[in-house]
């Protein structure tokens, strides 16, 4: 018997199907007057640490405009419909969770 | 006849102990060591249960993950299971897919469930599991290892690692195993299996994602409303906010239960009305995530919202008058399936 076949063989036990890379929304290359999304999990001030952080950005950069969204739940993704409805609104956008 | 392709990655070692590093080292086990997979083991299993490897056991559309056969194979073996008990392991996995198990935020959540599985019907008893004594805990190689095989699925398979994926705060003992059988010896009852709508012949997995179990003495006599308070007082401890509770009764609290002749409909409506409090008083108890969403403060707020969500069934010893209460997660519902064992 050779070593390779005293060799103890074993399998792997994860997932090996490629799915691919994920993917990065493409980012503006500046957020002046830009609208800015805000997308809450509806965790208990998570829509106030968004309005915090909206504010520091607009300190920052001339942001044209917000647009809110409320998921509803963070234990379930958001409804594809109403994401892509949100999406359709503004052309940046931040998801926060908060306690 | 050619055996059906493997088609998973292979690791070459040149003993046992190298092996145990390769998979300690790369986080593909929970901490202890694994029985090594090797495609003998897992051919084994694959034929007991009839299953090709390329098989599709369950899809968890959240992540886009497609679960096979021989994958839960792999980890069936890693957590030492026995081919017999692979048919259980299977039906619990595709359990978890469930789209209302919610397996994704369940196994990711900060507030760290665990995946509890529960077999009812005869294969319990015909793969040795453990329904009585130390029911919940270890010695048992079935329970042991079917629960941690489907936690090494979890982990391994679809990637709710921890201190990872996982983030769980606290963790919980049973991400390692949380497996058992119910007592259907101790039961005048129909067993679950029967319960969830399933033949008499059938045996079934039930999947809970699981807080901590919580046990409660029985004080005073033996009318099932007077015990039974005792573990309504425990469930308002869970909170408003659960999703389903487990009750496990001990077989001689379930004698207490079979002589005063209740059936498990009368125990589920029992503990729905009393384990329930108006509004405000969850409130003031900081027990509600968003009180404003209570108009009328004297609203009576239950534990679960209904009495189906309460699963009752007896497990454990013949000594000792005790009831077990376990609360699942969030929105996730318990998700009950068939074991299928080839003829």
């Amino acid at each position: 018997m050779t070593n390779l076949e005293k060799m103890l063989v074993a399998l792997d036990p994860r997932d090996e199907s490629d799915h691919g890379p994920a993917l990065l929304a493409t980012r503006p290359p500046t957020l002046n007057g830009k609208t800015l999304g805000l997308l809450s999990n509806n965790k208990p001030h998570s829509e106030e640490l968004l309005q915090m952080i909206a504010g520091i950005m607009n300190e920052s950069y001339n942001i044209k405009n917000t647009v809110e969204y409320n998921k509803g739940s963070h234990q379930w993704p958001a409804n594809s419909e109403a994401l892509k409805e949100f999406a359709s609104k503004c052309d940046v956008a931040i998801h926060a969770t908060a306690e | 006849m050619t055996s059906p392709k493997l088609t998973s990655l292979k690791h070459r070692f040149s003993d046992w102990g190298q092996a145990q590093d390769y998979y300690l080292e790369s986080k593909l086990t929970d901490g202890l060591p694994i029985v090594p997979p090797s495609e003998d083991r897992v051919r084994a299993m694959l034929e007991f249960a009839g299953l090709a490897p390329d098989q599709v056991v369950g899809v968890e559309t959240i992540r886009n993950k497609h679960i096979t056969a021989e994958k839960v194979a792999v980890n069936s073996v890693m957590a030492g299971c026995r081919p017999e008990y692979f048919p259980v392991v299977v039906s619990a996995v595709a359990a978890c897919c469930d789209r209302s198990f919610n397996l994704h935020a369940s196994s990711t959540s900060t507030n760290g469930v665990t995946v509890l599985v529960l077999v009812s019907g005869g294969y319990a008893h015909t793969i040795g599991m453990n329904s009585s004594t130390g029911v919940m805990g270890p010695s048992n190689q079935a329970n042991a290892t079917i629960g941690r095989a489907v936690n090494l699925v979890k982990t391994n398979f679809y990637g709710s690692v921890p201190q990872d994926m996982d983030n769980s705060t606290f963790g919980h003992p049973g991400k390692y195993s949380f497996c058992f059988a119910e007592n259907l010896d101790a039961s005048n009852w129909p067993s679950l299996a029967t319960d969830k709508g399933f033949d008499g012949e059938s045996s079934t997995v039930t999947v809970v994602a699981a807080y901590s179990p919580l046990q409660v003495s029985v004080f005073g006599g033996k009318d099932p409303t007077s015990f039974l308070a005792s573990v309504a007082h425990a469930m308002i401890g869970l909170g408003p906010s659960i999703s389903e509770v487990l009750v496990v009764l001990s077989p001689e609290v379930m004698q207490y239960v079979n002589e005063a002749g209740w059936s498990r409909q009368q125990v589920q409506e029992f503990l729905w009305g009393k384990a329930q409090l108006p509004a405000r008083d969850w409130i003031a108890w900081r027990r509600v995530e968003h009180p404003e969403t209570f108009t009328d403060k004297d609203q009576l707020v239950g534990c679960v919202a209904d009495p189906s969500r309460i699963t009752v069934l007896s497990a454990g010893g013949a000594a000792g008058v005790y009831i077990d209460i376990i609360g699942s997660w969030g929105n996730s519902r318990t998700v009950t399936r068939k074991i299928e064992i080839r003829s």
